[in-house]
């Protein structure tokens, strides 16, 4: 089933993840909902994390991310 | 039993069945519970199928059919086939023909 050095889905040969090419499909899917599922399924797609650069082996000053998901 | 869209096609699983990992494609997940049929709309994602005729099916999201606006999906089927005839990068063409699979499959969920 498998063949050797094919170019896969064509996401992949775009240069696209699995992760980024099943949250795109998730995302898609959330937006069609009626409501009040919509609303409830959108709060799933909000991202929220703080981030910080390691230089010189410590960690620079950290800061939040937040927002509606996407890459 | 269950139904599952594999990308390699609608695969049915019974107790029984040999162990599989399928990778799934946007679809309809039909259960079948003695006479009692649901169905989910599966955004993408995994079925395992265990020796022990367990079965798991991971996705993103999966939502009864019935959640789905008809209204919506046939808007945005249109948005991507559009945005799909104009699309230039690989990025580009990718992203709308996800876009055109996706839609595609919640409209044939909604009217098939």
């Amino acid at each position: 089933m498998a063949s050797s050095g094919a170019a896969g889905p064509f996401w992949r040969a775009a240069g696209m993840t699995y992760v980024s090419y099943s949250n795109k499909c998730a995302s898609m899917v959330r937006s069609c909902l009626k409501e009040p599922h919509r609303t409830e399924a959108l709060e799933r797609e909000k991202v929220h994390f703080s981030i910080s650069k390691w230089v010189d082996g410590k960690p620079e000053k950290p800061s939040i991310r937040e927002g509606t998901g996407g890459d | 039993m269950i139904i599952v869209p594999a990308t390699t096609g609608q695969m049915g699983v019974l107790p029984g069945h040999v162990p599989t990992i399928a990778e799934l494609k946007p679809g309809v997940m039909t259960v079948h519970e003695g006479t009692d049929v649901s169905k989910y709309f599966v955004s993408s994602g995994f079925a395992f199928i265990h020796a022990n005729s367990v079965a798991d099916v991971i996705a993103v999201e999966a939502v009864p059919v019935d959640h789905l606006d008809s209204n919506l999906v046939q808007k945005g089927l249109a948005e991507f086939t559009q945005k799909l005839g104009s699309a230039s990068t690989d990025l580009e063409k990718a992203e709308a023909q996800i876009g055109v699979d996706v839609y595609s499959a919640m409209n044939s969920a909604l009217t098939g």
